[in-house]
């Protein structure tokens, strides 16, 4: 006999049905994950995207840049001397440093040299990032709008300073949609540093969350101990098999409650359970780096063979970007150098430098550079000046909103291009700003999207990624 | 959501009747055209609005009308909404426009803003259906759409329904087997009745409001630190079991300190606002962070009380309801007028704060307050009183012999230079004029072995001294005892005294990892570089940092002090080998150029009064070398003298006074304490402008007052939140009830008859039964805001006792179910899958409140996130009955939430949250599958049906589906259950080591009497049905 609701099923086909539930009530988490789905907007993207995906690198803390890409030769003449006023200009600080007596400059530690044929200056605390200089893009002239970590990188990464909004990660899983079926479109990374004085800042999910958008669009994290996707292990004496076997009287029950009650959730927690146990063989696919050749440690460092440090999950952001994870975000603590900035911050680029290298040879061999942004970064700038004790070898230094650097390399832009310029005391921007907005939406331009035109109703405006505010793509380190 | 919304509308206002401006109208204008031309007059182009009547529309002629001319202008340029905007009218909407503006262009005011008035109650066609009036509404107009209400639910799905709906917990087997048998014809509601009298129901309730909210035990912001909080939480759960009217809830919350004499309750029931994110990162501007809060509470009030995103006029006036950036910040004066700071000092208990006594002491606890500020008064008006007692004895001359004021402080020792001092210490004038200091070269200290000056934890002491701080920035080490008993992990025995960034901080060593109090003033409280300083830190040995003081220049200072445990005590000695050195940490850290006068220890904790003379002294020892009688400040301080050598009276009061503070201490520490809200008294709230919503850019000065669109504020009510609070339970408030009684409906139906339960303004979604919700709202206030008695209606109505049976008809004529032609069914939320798991096993503990529980978390979700300093960066899991208590008690850490709830879309308590997304994804099919806190309820469920007393297959699969279910299986799923335990058992007997790890999931002991083999199995029946759809669905 044909039931009634069979029927109807069997006329819609399943990805109607899907479709028709993920808008109804509660929808359909991770539509990104579903079999044969692809998810993302119909009008997106709005012309020929220059990448695919995103591996977003955020050094949570903040580097100096004048300690690493923005060379000052003219601050050694400087050293403990006061940062003029007419450079300072009324610039609110943190207060931190608002009440210190005096803001003596602290030139780097560090030599510099020039690389690659663009020439550009990299400190030798970077050697291997130094050796691609022509494969990144330096902008030396980005700024921002806030002076502490929480409101700056919680800017950076949702456009706004104030939580709640969704991150450029959670924009581009609900506008592009998933490229794969058995992983999340948009996954978290986060990496351990290894100096013991680091000074490391919070980072907490509302970073990788999803806002206002569903929250199928928020970050999966993946996690370097224990379970690499929460709860993914079957529990001790339970195997595949077994496994298997209580999912399949599982689905035969629910089969039987959707027959009973037709309710369309019914049927998509069946496809859950079963897109559950797909991830179950998935992930530890991702995850397991047995397989990996000798050659792969060469390139990222011997570093990639302990889980959690950054070469390990760098490669493991190659390992996403290979099996189709459309956004990875990868977070790396103990970069926020109030002191011992000469003692820690080596260590801190130690961690990072050659599987830098490593991450972009290796996509670059693989020819995915082309299709993938790298981007490496903080969330703002450092002073000149120095907070706390100052001498050659001591001195830290405090936020700094109006300038910072930041590199990224493939998917679109312009390799060996060094971008604007700032002061003699890399305190400001003197020629060719880049506004975090404005990053954001060259960012989507590679992507293919506009990001004047790629909106979100929410309380009644059409929110998007870059605000209210003008933001303008930077023509000039993008290729045409 | 909303295309589907509006279908339903235009199918039940056909064409014929007039055009509707609130439902048809509104949204197209409010959509295309508001941003330029509607309330923001900042954003307004040519002068020109759409959202009231004006000369753009001329009513009965659209051809003369200048929207309807420049919505359809040939000319692009011309031709609104312009390019720019990305915005289009379909030529449908442009139908209905002209037909609006023929039939008059008659603008009304949005629903929401109009005061409801009841309905008449419809009559629908069939009579008999509906037992409450809410039925006839709903039936009404389900006949209107020609749908059928579904058949009544039978006895176990409603018995099911009910529990969980109204104690979030699965019926007991033996009350649902009861309901069944019982033929009395009120059976239903003698459940109803049942349910809602036990503890769980409060619980329940409170749940939901917790969201609302934001209620959490850490800060939330950057360190992310314990809150001590949970006295609120269990004031909701409590207001909820003694169905408190819901007025009276709100003004509880809102300004129960504005109350006459408020009790301890009515002082904890603010703690709503109380529950807002807040920061001490290094380096934040306290205007700023002072301006996010207000922010925040704005919003909460507006979603939770009024239904309006009052936050989007924070910048500009708001785009879409008439709520202008002026009112944004006249809301925000009623929160701006609080005594709490900006920084929240990383401490579980950031003033204002209110010690909340367990029932024993409460008694005690007010009274000896009383007593304390009696004592203080009685003491003032002695001091008085002695006065010219002390003009006699200026008079008299004899204050000339007056050298040693100290004698009854009686110093341990007053380290003083030595005689020799070592190169690069020398002396060097003090902090007044002929007096002497020690000043030190870079990297240079003194030791002085033969001082004896261990501080002990368990004993009272002072210590103080007078510090010049240098110009420069550098490590200002005052003077240190320590012992470095690890110097790779840091652990340290004894103490210091230095400062950070120039705040003075005194630490306490205990020589444990992570054992030691801290005390330290707040974040913008930094002393001037090139000064002397008189710093002194008292301590009431009681190795709890509360016991802790610190002074600087003789005033109390506001500090941050915490312990690196969290619990405020240090537990190990603090006596250290080390001599005491003066400027050095005996490790890497000077005092280069600083000087120090005068460290003092005293083996006792000075009373303020003594250290404002110890502070005062050295301006009247000069003062007194003059030969004259001592005038000013000076004065003061040798009258304080005075009074502490000579006057017997003044000496009891004082010792009297203390021994009161030490009682007060007692109770403090055996209490928790709650956050409070408390407003500045002598001044009126108020607030400025921000251009821009820029906290550095502050424009006029406005005071307190709600948005005007909801009704004028009496004038008999104070300008502040108490007259906040009675202006939104006052009868003619138009949103108030409506919003409440819409959030009810929401938690029994799954969605309100708003959808948008947030947003009742122009954006928001309309009601899809306006005439219901109006009359709701008039019966639930006219009630007495009683909320037991809209809950009671709610679920006796037809409408909800409904099976959850869905057809094509009703898929087709109401796919969402918002016309309830059908009965409730949805997934429930995390709290409520993870605590009736518990339930089934037998291992809910049914405690109520306390402090939040640590159950089973997988590893590394704290520390992945967590600053090194936090004292919630390691999860510490409890064990024993902690593991089984209700998840609303589960500790909630901001950065991180529970993430077992946290997958099922709890949301992370950070902001205001009237709404919860309802997610169906493969991540929470892996929690219920595989978290150990689910494995093991299965296994102890299995282990309880195995030990019926009859136990074939059938009776245990019964057992089990009767405690999760509530209802015995059908043959044919018994028949699946059947052939898959079959092969389980195989698998297991074949595999006994497997079996054996299975059932030692979790840390309730299993019973060694059962089979291995046979308990795995049937753990993998039980969680099987613990993952069954219907298990998960209420």
């Amino acid at each position: 006999m044909m039931h009634p609701i069979d029927e109807s099923v069997r006329v819609a086909t399943r990805r109607q049905l899907l479709k028709r539930s993920a808008q109804g009530v509660g929808g359909i988490a991770l539509a990104s994950l579903l079999e044969g789905a692809e998810g993302g907007l119909p009008a997106l993207p709005h012309f020929a995207p220059k990448a695919k995906r995103v591996i977003w690198l955020h050094m949570v803390g903040s580097p100096p840049q004048m300690d690493l890409f923005d060379w000052k030769p003219k601050m050694q003449e400087y050293f403990d001397k006061d940062l003029p006023e007419s450079i300072r200009n009324g610039q609110r600080l943190t207060t931190m440093t608002s009440g210190q007596a005096r803001f003596p400059i602290a030139p780097t530690a560090f030599k510099f040299a020039q690389h690659g044929k663009s020439g550009a200056w990299i400190s030798d605390i970077l050697p291997w990032t130094a050796k691609m200089a022509d494969d990144i893009t330096i902008i030396k002239s980005m700024h921002t709008e806030a002076i502490n970590h929480e409101p700056a990188i919680t800017f950076i990464q949702t456009g706004s300073m104030i939580a709640g909004k969704p991150c450029t990660g959670s924009w581009a899983a609900y506008g592009l949609g998933s490229m794969n079926k058995d992983l999340p479109s948009f996954v978290v990374l986060n990496a351990n540093h290894t100096h013991p004085k680091a000074n490391v800042q919070a980072i907490s999910a509302k970073l990788w969350s999803a806002g206002f958008l569903s929250a199928q669009y928020a970050g999966v994290a993946l996690r370097s101990g224990g379970d690499p996707v929460l709860y993914i292990n079957n529990p001790d004496g339970v195997d595949g098999k077994t496994r298997r076997r209580m999912l399949d009287s599982l689905g035969e029950l629910n089969q039987m409650t959707y027959d009973k009650l037709g309710d369309a959730e019914t049927k998509a927690r069946i496809e859950q359970y079963e897109m559950a146990f797909r991830m179950q063989t998935s992930v530890p696919d991702l995850t397991d780096l047995s397989k990996e050749p000798e050659s792969t440690y060469k390139l990222y460092g011997e570093a990639a063979k302990k889980p959690g440090t950054f070469a390990n999950q760098a490669l493991m952001a190659r390992r996403l970007a290979e099996r189709g994870v459309r956004f990875i975000q990868l977070y790396m603590r103990g970069w926020d150098v109030h002191s011992d900035v000469p003692e820690i911050l080596p260590a801190q680029c130690k961690d990072v430098d050659q599987a830098l290298y490593g991450l972009v040879q290796d996509l670059k061999s693989r020819g995915m550079l082309d299709e993938t942004v790298v981007i490496w970064g903080g969330e703002f700038g450092r002073t000149i000046y120095s907070q706390g004790k100052l001498s050659k070898d001591v001195y830290g230094r405090d936020h700094h909103p109006r300038c910072f650097s930041l590199w990224a390399a493939g998917g679109g832009f312009k390799p060996g291009v060094v971008w604007g310029e700032t002061d003699d005391f890399s305190y400001n921007i003197v020629r060719d700003p880049v506004h975090v907005r404005d990053f954001q939406a060259t960012l989507m331009h590679n992507l293919g999207i506009d990001h004047r035109r790629f909106t979100y109703k929410y309380q009644g405006l059409d929110q998007r990624l870059t605000g209210v505010e003008e933001a303008h793509v930077v023509k000039g380190i993008i290729r045409s | 959501m909303k295309p589907a919304l509006l279908l339903v509308s235009a199918s039940v206002f056909a064409q014929t009747k007039p055009v509707d401006f609130q439902r048809e109208v509104r949204s197209i204008l409010s959509d295309a055209c508001y941003a330029c031309h509607g309330p923001d007059k900042a954003t307004r182009m040519a002068n020109l609005r759409l959202d009231v009547p004006g000369p753009a529309v001329v009513a009965g002629k659209p051809e003369e009308s200048k929207l309807w001319q420049r919505i359809n202008h040939t000319n692009v340029a011309l031709r609104m909404p312009p390019e720019r905007v990305h915005k289009t009218i379909t030529d449908a909407q442009k139908v209905t426009l002209k037909r609006w503006i023929n039939e008059g262009a008659i603008y009304k005011q949005h629903w929401a803003f109009i005061a409801p008035e009841r309905p008449q109650s419809p009559a629908p066609r069939d009579a008999t259906w509906a037992r409450t009036p809410i039925d006839r509404f709903l039936l009404a107009r389900l006949e209107s759409e020609g749908v059928k209400p579904a058949p009544e639910a039978d006895r176990r799905t409603l018995a099911r329904r009910l529990s969980f709906d109204l104690t979030g917990l699965p019926p007991a087997p033996a009350d649902v087997e009861a309901f069944v048998k019982d033929a009395a014809p009120n059976a239903y509601e003698i459940l109803v009745d049942k349910f809602m009298a036990m503890p769980q129901y409060g619980e329940h309730r409170a749940r939901y409001w917790l969201d609302a909210a934001r209620y959490a035990d850490t800060h939330g912001i950057h360190i992310d630190n314990y809150r001590e909080m949970w006295p609120y939480r269990d004031w909701v759960i409590k207001a909820f079991n003694k169905n408190m009217p819901f007025d009276q809830f709100t003004v509880e919350q809102l300004a129960g300190d504005l109350l006459p004499n408020p009790s301890i309750d009515q002082l904890a029931a603010t703690g709503f606002h109380r529950c807002n994110i807040t920061t001490n990162e290094g380096g934040s501007i306290d205007e700023e962070v002072a301006a996010v809060y207000a922010k925040d509470r704005v919003d909460t009030t507006g979603a939770v009380f009024m239904g309006l995103t009052i936050g989007c006029a924070t910048c500009h006036d708001h785009k879409f309801d008439p709520i202008t950036q002026r009112e944004f910040y006249q809301m925000a004066a009623y929160f701006r007028n609080t005594t709490q700071k900006a920084m929240d000092g990383n401490i579980h208990d950031t003033p204002p704060v209110i010690v909340v006594p367990s029932d024993r002491d409460r008694t005690r606890w007010l009274a000896v307050q009383q007593e304390e500020k009696d004592l203080r008064a009685r003491r003032e008006r002695h001091r008085k009183n002695a006065h010219p007692a002390f003009e006699k004895w200026i008079a008299s001359g004899k204050y000339k012999s007056f050298q040693q004021p100290f004698k009854a402080l009686q110093p341990r020792f007053v380290a003083t230079a030595p005689v020799n001092l070592p190169d690069g210490v020398k002396k060097a004038e003090g902090a007044a004029p002929g007096t002497e200091s020690i000043q030190f070269a870079k990297s240079k200290s003194l030791e002085l072995p033969n001082l004896k000056a261990d501080l002990d934890s368990r004993k009272p002491f002072t210590i103080a001294a007078w510090v010049y701080l240098p110009k420069t920035e550098g490590d200002f080490v005052v003077a240190s005892k320590i012992d470095r008993l690890d110097t790779k992990k840091n652990i340290l025995r004894g103490w210091m005294l230095d400062f950070d960034a120039r705040r003075p901080r005194f630490q306490l060593y205990g020589g444990v990892e992570d054992d030691l109090l801290l005390i330290r003033t707040g974040q913008t409280v930094r002393l001037k570089a090139g000064a002397w300083h008189h710093i002194a830190v008292t301590f009431d040995g009681s190795r709890d940092y509360k016991g802790l003081t610190m002074f600087v220049n003789g005033k109390v200072q506001y500090t941050e002090s915490n312990s690196s445990t969290g619990y405020g005590i240090v537990e190990g000695s603090t006596i250290a080998q080390a001599p005491l050195r003066l400027a050095s940490d005996g490790n890497k850290r000077f005092f280069e150029d600083g000087r120090i006068q005068e460290l003092r220890v005293i083996d006792r904790e000075l009373r303020d009064d003594e250290v404002e003379l110890l502070s005062g002294w050295l301006s009247l020892e000069k003062a007194l070398a003059s030969g004259k009688a001592p005038e000013g400040p000076a004065r003061e301080t040798l009258e304080l003298a005075y009074l502490n050598r000579s006057d017997k009276q003044w000496q009891k009061l004082s010792a009297q006074w203390l021994a009161q503070i030490g009682e007060q201490r007692a109770i403090e520490r055996r209490s928790p304490v709650t956050h409070v809200m408390n407003e500045i008294k002598d001044k009126d709230p108020e607030a400025h402008i921000l251009f821009r919503g820029m906290y550095d850019q502050p424009r006029d000065k406005v005071n307190a007052g709600p948005p005007s669109i909801l009704g004028t504020m009496p004038a008999d009510l104070p300008r502040n939140r108490m007259g906040l609070a009675k202006w939104l339970v006052d009868p003619k408030h138009p949103t108030m009830a409506r919003v409440t009684v819409n959030r009810f409906w929401q938690e029994f139906f799954g969605t309100g008859i708003v959808k948008s339960s947030e947003d009742f303004g122009a954006q928001g979604l309309p009601p899809t039964h306006p005439e219901l919700l109006d009359w709701l709202a008039i019966e639930f206030r006219e009630s007495g805001w009683d909320v037991g008695k809209l809950v009671r209606m709610i679920v006796t109505s037809s409408a909800y006792r409904q099976a959850a049976i869905t057809d094509d008809d009703k898929r087709k004529k109401d796919p969402e179910n918002l016309l309830l032609s059908r009965g409730p069914r949805f997934r429930m939320d995390g709290e409520v899958i993870r605590d009736s798991a518990l339930e089934a096993g037998g291992l809910l503990v049914k405690n109520m409140g306390g402090p939040s529980v640590k159950p089973y978390q997988p590893n590394g979700i704290w520390e992945t996130v967590a600053m090194l300093g936090s004292n919630t960066r390691f999860y510490k899991q409890d064990h024993g009955k902690k593991l089984y208590r209700r998840s609303m008690y589960t500790f909630w850490k901001r950065s991180a939430p529970p993430s077992s709830m946290d997958i099922f879309n709890a949301p992370t308590r950070e902001v205001c949250t009237v709404r919860r997304e309802r997610t169906n994804t493969p991540l929470q099919a892996l929690v219920t599958l595989n978290d150990v806190q689910f494995v093991e309820a299965a296994r102890v469920l299995a282990e309880h049906a195995m030990k019926l007393p009859k136990s074939d297959f059938d009776d245990r699969l019964n057992f089990i589906t009767a405690r999760v279910l509530a209802r015995p299986f059908e043959e044919r799923e018994r028949g699946i259950v059947r052939a898959a335990h079959r092969d389980l058992l195989l698998h297991y007997d074949a595999k006994p080591d497997e079996a054996k790890k299975l059932i030692a999931t979790g840390e309730w002991p299993v019973d060694a009497k059962l089979s291995p083999a046979e308990l795995a199995a049937w753990t993998m029946v039980a969680s099987q049905v613990m993952n069954l759809d219907e298990a998960l669905n209420k």
